[in-house]
């Protein structure tokens, strides 16, 4: 209390100086890591059997897409899908483009083509999805008289990724 | 007073100069396993139902064709893989007249279209009209040929045809 006013403000700044070197030892940035969340539901979906000229395309079971983006800031976040592969039963293939999807809402989804190549993108937006939010996809196969007889399986990846 | 004044001024400064950063990348990827069964299937359409040869002049006309025009199948089939998709036609029976008989090898076709082939009608056996190595949708066409004759009996002869497409 009876130390002169310019000491007291001269160690003040050593503490700021030493502050400033202990933030520049941790790489200088205030880091909020960003975090998604995305479930897909169901994890199993079977397209009904039609005969091709009744139902020249025939529509899965609705896939829920839950997702939530936080931590983002201001940058883009992106649902993508991947397929595997093509359909596969034994030796037989039906092409996965043969796949498309429509969805809702739109935006931030959009509809799309399956591919085993390419990420299509299945939503996309900026910044943070604080709540989680809900879209729903319709898968529809062109049914073609080309398809020999077999059951046909594959896997199809949903990624959430940010930024 | 001062030193605390001087110490929330130096964290602030710091934090405006490099500012929270956003965006260490996340990701996060669900599987979904999609399932198609396609089950067997065999669909066959005639353009017509009945065909008619008209009476002519067997000197003028030795082969009839008949009068209703060319004869349009499409044949719609899901097979098992590389196994043969096959048409097949046969006559039941020769074609009959009350008592009068005219054997049923008297029609015979000519084919057009991928998969398909001429032939000649039999009572005692299928004939093979078309076949195709894989499923799918083949479309063609048969001209049928009555093959005219002085030794027929007069008369209204008729015959049923059987077309069976088989996809194994």
């Amino acid at each position: 209390m009876n130390a002169p006013p310019s000491r007291l403000i001269g160690g003040g700044w050593r503490l700021a100086l030493s502050g400033l070197a202990a933030w520049a030892a941790l790489g200088g940035v205030a880091t909020a890591q960003t975090r998604v969340t995305l479930r897909v539901n169901p994890t199993s979906i079977t397209f009904p059997t039609a005969d091709p000229d009744v139902a020249p395309v025939v529509t899965a079971p609705a896939l829920d897409i839950r997702y939530q983006v936080r931590n983002n800031g201001g940058q883009g976040w992106r649902i993508t899908v991947l397929a595997s592969g093509d359909l596969n039963a034994g030796v037989s293939v039906i092409d996965i483009g043969n796949i498309s999807w429509t969805a809702t809402p739109t935006p931030p989804f959009q509809a799309g083509t399956l591919s085993k190549t390419l990420e299509q993108t299945v939503a996309s937006g900026f910044g943070n999805v604080q709540q989680p939010q809900m879209g729903t996809l319709l898968l529809q196969l062109n049914n073609l008289w080309s398809y020999s007889i077999g059951v046909y399986t594959q896997n199809i990846v949903f990624t959430l990724s940010a930024p | 007073m001062v030193r605390g004044f001087t110490i929330a001024l130096s964290f602030l400064v710091s934090t405006l100069a490099a500012g929270p950063v956003f965006g260490q990348a996340a990701s996060e990827s669900n599987v979904v396993t999609a399932t198609v069964n396609i089950a067997p299937l065999a669909k066959l359409n005639l353009s017509a139902l009945s065909l008619t040869f008209p009476d002519t002049n067997p000197d003028t006309t030795p082969q009839v064709a008949a009068a209703s025009g060319p004869l349009t199948i499409t044949a719609r089939a899901r097979a098992t893989p590389a196994s043969t998709v096959t048409l097949t036609i046969r006559a039941l029976d020769d074609l009959r007249s009350g008592t009068d008989v005219i054997p049923a090898s008297a029609v015979s076709w000519t084919a057009s279209g991928n998969g398909f082939v001429d032939g000649t009608l039999s009572a005692a056996a299928d004939r093979a009209v078309g076949s195709w190595p894989t499923s799918g949708l083949h479309s063609g066409q048969q001209i049928f040929l009555f093959q005219n004759s002085w030794s027929w009996a007069t008369g209204n002869y008729t015959v049923t045809l059987v077309y069976t497409l088989t996809a194994p």
